[in-house]
Parts: structure tokens; sequence; C-alpha cells
């Protein structure tokens, strides 16, 4: 293989082929390089929640931006990524929460989203089948144009609108370094042959750190094993995705029928583990039956895990760093790529095509971790 | 429709059980699953598709395919093929989607079992896994899914081919019935734990003799939980069979032939009247010719190959009893809207293109696919064990090395798990899993044995029916050797 592109984008999940096909619509020659096959890492393995309500303004205006664009992505894309807006639901559970979620509804209302905190006798309005005392909750906040969409869909639809821009989608490659000359970066040599390039896109996810190092950057990402389960087929029996940032559990009823949801295991620890737990079985039948006793008798059908790549606050690394020019960051989305990389893409491939910069791609750039304290993201589950 | 005489099996006046569908009484027999009750009294669509809303009935009839969901009793998504009649229940077809549980449950909390070696799957391979690691001296306990051990043994009703020491010119169903009785006896001693109605639901850690698995066992109301801590695991859980694409193919009526040869075999419950075979491997002979023995007509075999895949002494028995055998066809599309009415058959080409102008229309209530199988490697697949697509193997295995061991220390493979054979070796591989996992765990020191094993293995796979195997185990084990590119 003897190629050259004008951006290598490393990383074939959702960031990766999102941005794959806004560049090539910017006209751009882009090799996106994937070590095994499209969406088979963290976004292949994600609940596929879209969620407005963030803690953060960044967060919050990626997400409310991002969801216009799901909103018209099936038909600007021309196959259905199965996009619905069924809301989230967030549980309150303490007075702290509630001081908490009244700031961040007064936030995200100012940038203009309709979200409402509900009294607890409502909640059930929204999702029949919770028990509101089971779950101990005072309150919840709640967001009807949030909602989901399809992950390996969605991935496999920017894919295909960029092979069709004139993309290359490299799979089962993997990047075994990145070249540099003095200044900036000059190739990806991956275990199938060289591509010359002068941008190097760092979308691998949990794997972005090792890209990182060949560089000798240093990116802030700690891998953390996260479980999920699905249910057997049931029939339709709520719209919206259930979450609570106390028990760190979330669930939600997929198209086809099954309950898909989540929750920390009590003693988690980071690293690159990838074996489901049984503690994980145990401790998410206890909290989602808790949640909704309805679903005592329900089988589950499979559990999986996947990783999230946290940061220290939890936000995402974006744009150029301090060390070789061309070398693009778009990863540590620590849980929550999915829903924002829309509009995260639509910002990275302004600045790689058109030198445009913004707001948010200064403040979740790597400096920021330079001796500075952070705002940190405190609305996260999983 | 029952079958009323039959020249090897007596299903003498077993014990009737009343039970409803739809809230229609209805009576079955002892010994009959849901779904061979349904069947025996003419109920052929126990689904429908979710997305299209067609009818469907059964496909693989061993609890592998997911088109015989029914409500029971108030449980949703119960596998009809595999869940045995009771007296009383009450079954009932489910809409588009599944309604939720309205049946009260018994919960016991989690059990945890400690034992040397854990056995998936209780068909030949598994049997006789679990047989010599126990004769060796380890603890094993033994899971399977199904109401009984044996596997597809239990349904065949052929004598064996192959060496008299693997039992060659015995039946299935009795070699099973050995197998079981020798696993009976050391169940009495206490070596041996055997746990039917039970599933392997994942494995949660693996560490070099050290290996935690779930396993859940569902008595009716009643579900068990089990925390198996083992040092070895034995997979042998065995294959499912292939769907070929064809318009109707998911009509009640299109069955798997091993799903019809357990309908026959097992339950006494014919599949139809008249039958169309697609595939002259050894499965679509053997099953065809069982067909008549149950008393029902076979209208042809075809096969898209030039020639017949099986052995010709079962062609030769077929072709006496006037079934046709046409190479170089296939079906082409299925007639009828509900179930089968018939189907079209087409020649095909040098190239498997049909060739136009040679359709042919027959009439038949019952198409059957012998047209291979893809071994069950999920469990496998979760566990983490290096696979490798092995055409010859029938599709991705899981990499293993002679005496069986996977890429994951502790972790053995054996039957068609490890690749697509014969029930002959897979009881071969069963042993030498069995050994090797014994042996590691230092319960014994035969390597006589093994070897001796791998003799009988090699022999068993010598002719040119058994070059497909050769090669396949060939490459198998050879990427075992090589330490594979970690991607």
């Amino acid at each position: 293989m003897n190629r050259k592109a004008d951006v290598v984008i490393i990383g074939g999940g959702i960031t990766g082929c999102c941005l794959a096909y806004l560049l090539s619509k910017k006209g751009l020659d882009v090799t996106v390089v994937e070590k095994r096959y499209l969406a088979s890492g963290a976004t292949g393995a994600c609940g596929a929640g879209i969620r407005q309500q963030w803690s953060t303004r960044e967060n919050a205006l990626l997400a409310i931006q991002s969801v216009k664009i799901f909103e018209r992505l099936s038909s600007e894309l021309g196959q259905d990524i199965e996009f619905r807006q069924g809301g989230y639901l967030i549980a309150i559970h303490t007075d702290n929460e509630m001081e908490q979620a009244e700031r961040n509804v007064a936030m995200q209302r100012s940038l203009g989203l309709k979200v409402d905190i509900l009294e607890p006798e409502r909640l059930t309005d929204v999702v029949p089948i919770l028990d509101v005392k089971g779950m101990k909750a005072i309150g919840a906040t709640f967001c009807p144009t949030d909602g989901h969409a399809n992950p390996f869909k969605t991935t496999f639809a920017y894919a295909d609108a960029a092979r069709k821009l004139g993309a290359t989608i490299l799979t089962h490659t993997s990047v075994v370094n990145l070249k540099t000359t003095q200044k900036a970066v000059s190739g990806v040599v991956t275990n199938q042959g060289t591509i010359r390039t002068p941008v190097v896109v760092n979308a691998a996810g949990v794997d972005a750190k090792a890209i990182a190092e060949m560089v000798h950057i240093h990116l802030p990402i700690t891998p953390f094993r996260k479980e999920i389960m699905a249910t057997e087929r049931l029939e339709p029996l709520f719209d919206a995705m259930v979450i609570s940032f106390t028990d760190g559990i979330y669930f939600s009823q997929q198209k086809e029928g099954q309950i898909v949801g989540g929750i920390p295991i009590p003693e988690e620890h980071s690293g690159f583990l990838s074996t489901p737990t049984f503690e994980f079985l145990s401790h998410m039948s206890r909290t989602l039956t808790r949640y909704a006793p309805v679903l005592r008798h329900v089988n589950m059908l499979r559990h999986w895990t996947g990783f999230y790549d946290v940061t220290p606050d939890a936000r995402p690394l974006l744009g150029p760093v301090k060390g070789p020019q061309g070398f693009i960051q778009c990863s540590g989305f620590s849980g929550h790529g999915f829903m924002i990389s829309p509009m995260v893409c639509q910002l990275l491939a302004g600045f790689i095509a058109d030198n445009k910069t913004s707001e948010v791609l200064e403040t979740l750039n790597l400096s920021r971790f330079k001796g500075k304290t952070t705002d940190r993201e405190l609305s996260v589950v999983g | 429709m029952r079958i009323q005489s039959h020249p090897i099996l007596d299903f003498q006046q077993r014990k009737k059980l009343a039970f409803s569908f739809n809230a229609q009484p209805l009576v079955g027999e002892q010994g009959d699953t849901i779904a061979s009750a349904l069947h025996a009294a003419g109920i052929t669509t126990l689904t429908h598709s979710v997305r299209y809303d067609s009818p469907r009935g059964f496909f693989c009839g061993i609890g592998k395919c997911s088109s015989c969901l029914m409500r029971v009793n108030g449980i949703p998504n119960v596998r009809t093929c595999i869940a045995p009649l009771h007296e009383g229940i009450r079954v009932e077809t489910q809409g588009t989607y599944a309604g939720l549980p309205d049946a009260e449950f018994q919960t016991h909390s989690k059990t945890t079992i400690r034992v040397d070696v854990l056995v998936v799957g209780a068909g030949p391979a598994g049997l006789c896994a679990a047989v010599e690691a126990a004769s060796q001296g380890a603890t094993v306990l033994l899971v399977d899914e199904n109401p009984s051990v044996g596997g597809q043994l239990i349904k065949q009703t052929h004598k064996f081919f192959g060496s008299k020491k693997e039992r060659a010119g015995t039946r299935g169903i009795h070699i099973a019935t050995e197998l079981e009785g020798e696993l009976r006896g050391l169940e009495q001693q206490g070596h041996v734990r055997v746990m039917t109605e039970a599933t392997v639901i994942g494995c949660y850690e693996r560490r070099a003799e050290h290996h935690r698995f779930g396993v859940v066992q569902r008595e009716q109301y009643t579900s068990y939980l089990y925390d198996v801590q083992c040092r070895a695991a034995i997979i042998a859980c065995g294959a499912m069979e292939n769907m070929v694409l064809f318009p109707g193919n998911d009509l009640p009526g299109v069955y798997g032939a091993g799903a019809v040869q357990t309908l026959m075999n097992v339950y006494g419950v014919k599949p139809g009247n008249r039958v169309l075979m697609v595939g002259a491997g050894n499965v679509g002979l053997i099953v065809s010719y069982q067909l008549l023995q149950a008393g029902i007509a076979v209208d042809r075999v075809v096969e898209a190959a030039p020639i017949i895949g099986g052995y010709h002494v079962h062609a030769a028995k077929l072709r006496r009893c006037g079934v046709p055998i046409h190479t170089s066809h296939s079906i082409k599309e299925v007639l009828g809207d509900d179930k089968v009415q018939g189907a079209v058959v087409v020649a095909l080409d040098e190239h498997w293109r049909p060739k136009p102008g040679s359709e042919e229309r027959i009439t038949c209530d019952t198409i059957c696919l012998a047209v291979g199988l893809t071994p069950s490697t999920r469990l496998l697949a979760q566990i983490g064990a290096h696979q490798s697509f092995i055409p010859e193997a029938g599709g991705t295995v899981a990499v293993h090395d002679q005496h069986m061991q996977t890429s994951i220390k502790g972790v053995y493979v054996a039957g068609d798990a490890s690749g697509i054979e014969e029930a002959s070796t897979a009881m071969i591989e069963g042993k030498i899993a069995g050994l090797a996992a014994a042996v590691s765990l230092g319960r014994t020191k035969n390597q006589k044995l093994l070897s001796q094993y791998h003799r009988d293995l090699e022999q068993l796979r010598a002719g040119p029916f058994g070059e497909k195997p050769r090669i396949a185990k060939t490459k198998i084990t050879q990427l075992a050797e090589v330490p594979h590119a970690r991607v």
C-alpha cells in the first residue's frame, strides 16, 4: 500500500466516520484507518442515548446543536438511523440534586432548550412502569426532545455517505506508528503500509492515548470498563430514557422491544479489562427492578462491555495540541461521544478544512489541564 | 398427525396430557414438547414475523433459532420447541411483541458450585468429555439446556459407520442410552453432577485454572442461579442448521432437516405428508430415508452441487425406494400463502445459476433444508477464545490445539462447535478434551491413552469423506501454533 491523503482519521467509530463525511463534503481526500470493523469499539457497545441535559454549557450546547443535526440526518444521509425522540427523564433523589437540577435547567433553558422539573407524581405520566417510591425519587427533570439513535446504523450511514464522496475507509488496518517531520505530522504507518498526510485526527477512542504516545503527547485518558445489558423483547412500555446520577443507572426501550441499560458495578477499577462481571448481573437486575418492578421476571438476553475514555473533567479533548502540527484530537468523550458527535465533528471539520476555530474548541483543548482547574461535567451516568 | 407404526421406534401409547392453545382445549402426550404437541394437533403457525407479520413455524426444533417463541402460563418468549409439555398448561401465540410476564416466579439466591471441569452441552462430545474427565478422577458439572441428555444422538435412528470401537453398527439412539448409562453411573458415585434445562449464560472470570460461569436453571416457575467456579471448561455446544435464501423460506412447513428428524424420531409426530428435501449430503439422505420409514412420502431430493455429497450407500437405499435425487437442482421458491403448498425447483448451470425455462412446480406440504451446519461458537466468542473463519469447518470456529485447548488456557472445545464433522469424531474429540483437562489438572498422567485417542481420530478421518475435516483441523491446529497477530 502506498497512499496519500489530505487527512487520515484513526478510528472508525461514530466520530471518525462522521468527520470523514464532513471533510469529504468539503472536498478533502480523507482516509479512515480502523483496526477492527466500523463501530467495533465504544460506539457499537454504547447505549446510544442522545441527551441535551448537561451541567456544563459546552456539553449542553454541543448536544442541542447535535440534536438539530440528528433530526435531519436520516434524510441527509439517505439511510434510516432510527432516531427517535422519546425524551430523557433524569431522576432527582436528594435536595442537593434538586438544587443542581435547578441550576442545570436554568442554564439549559437559557440556551433555548425545553426542559421541565417534574413533581414525583408526574413521573409515571412519562414512564408508566416506574415505581417512584422504590426508586426513591423526589422529582425529575424531563426534556422531550432528547432521544436515541441506532449507533451502528448511524456510523454505517456516515461511512457510506463518506465513501460516496470519495473517502477511503480501511478496516482491519491498525496504526503502528506516526511519522513526523521536525514540526508536523507527515504520515501514518499501518500494518498494511504507510499513508502520507499532513493531518492526522486521533479518533481512536480508548486507544487515543496510545496513539498520542507515538508522538510523545500525553493524553489524560483513563479506560473504564462499562457494562450494559439487553432484555428479551417486550411490547412497547415507555418511550423515554430513564437515568439517575445517584444510582448511575440508565435504561430505555429499543424499537425492537428490548430494554437496554447499564449501571456501574460498586467496585469499578480502571484498566483494559473487558470481561463482563457477575456483579453487574445482580446489581443491574436489583436496581432495574427497584425502578420498574414489572420487569421482575423478564429475562436478560445479552450482557456486554465497552470502554469509557474518561478525562479528568469528563469532557472531550478536541483540536490541535502543542507538539506536531496537524495532529488533531477527537477523543476523551468520557461516555457521551455518540450524542455530541455531529456537532463536535462539524466544529473540527471547520477547523481542519477552513482553519475556523470556535469557543468550544478553545475550551476543550488539551491545554486546559495545564495547571488549571476546569469545570467538571457532573451529569454523567453509567 | 402421529406416526402410527415405525420399523425401529415404538411410540406406544403414552400418557395423554390436556392443555390449551389460545383457549382451545387440546391433548398431547407425555414426552412431547409444546411445539411437537401442537404439530400433532395440526397447528404449525407458532409466531409471526415482527417485520412482515407473516406466519412462522419453528425452523431448528432444538432451541437454537427464535421462531417458536410463545407465551406459556403467562411467561413470554418461551422456546416451545424444547419446552416440555405439562398437564394443564396455557399456551398462547404472542402478538408482534410479547407482553410482560404475569406469572409469579419463585426465585432463589445464587448458589456457588466448585468443580474441576465444567462441560457445556450433553451431546456426543460433551457426554464423552464428562465421562472421560470424571473417570480420570476430576469432578465434573455437565450442563445442557434440553430436558434430556444425548444431544442430537437421540434422534439418530440409523446405524453408525466407522470403527467398531466407536460403536459402528449401533444406532445413534442406542449410543445415547449407552453413554447416558456410563454418565449416570459416575453420577451415582458422586463424580459428575448433571444439570438439564439449564443454560450457561456467560463467562465472568478467566484466569489460569480459575474460570467463573453463570448458569441459570429454570423449572416452570422456579429459577436458580448458579455461580460455577471451575478449573477447566469444555465447550461442546454443537451446531445450528443453515438456512438458504429463497422466497417463502420462513413459511410454516419449511424446516431444518434435523428439526424434522427430531419431530419424527423423538416425538413421533409427522411433519407433513409429502416432503421436498433440499440437499443430498448425509443429513439430507438419511432424513429422507427416515421420512419414508415414518410413512411420509418424499417427492424428491434436490442438490445444488453436481454430485451427491453423502455416502452412496444412503443414496442407493433411497433410489431403491423410488425417490429421485436431482443433482444440479435447487429450490427457487415456495408456493403457498400461510403454509407450504408446493415449491418451484429449478436446474442450475455449471456456475450454480438457475437455468431459465427449467422451472418445475411440485406439490408438497413440507420442505426440509439439509444444507449444512454452522458451529455454535457464541459462548467461546464471549469467553474471548481466538476464532478464525475456516470454510471446511463450516464457518468461524475457535482455534484449538490437538488436545482441543483454545487460545484461553483451560478452555477446551469439542464436537461440532470446534468444526462440523460427525458424531463419531465428536465423541473422540470429547474424550481427548476430557482427558487433556484431567491431565492438565494433575488428576491423571495417562499420556498413552491420549495418544491412543489421537490415533483413533486419525483413523476415523482417513479416507475420502474425511478429507474436509482433515483440511479444517490441520488449518485450525496450525493457527493455534503461531501466536496470532493481535490487531
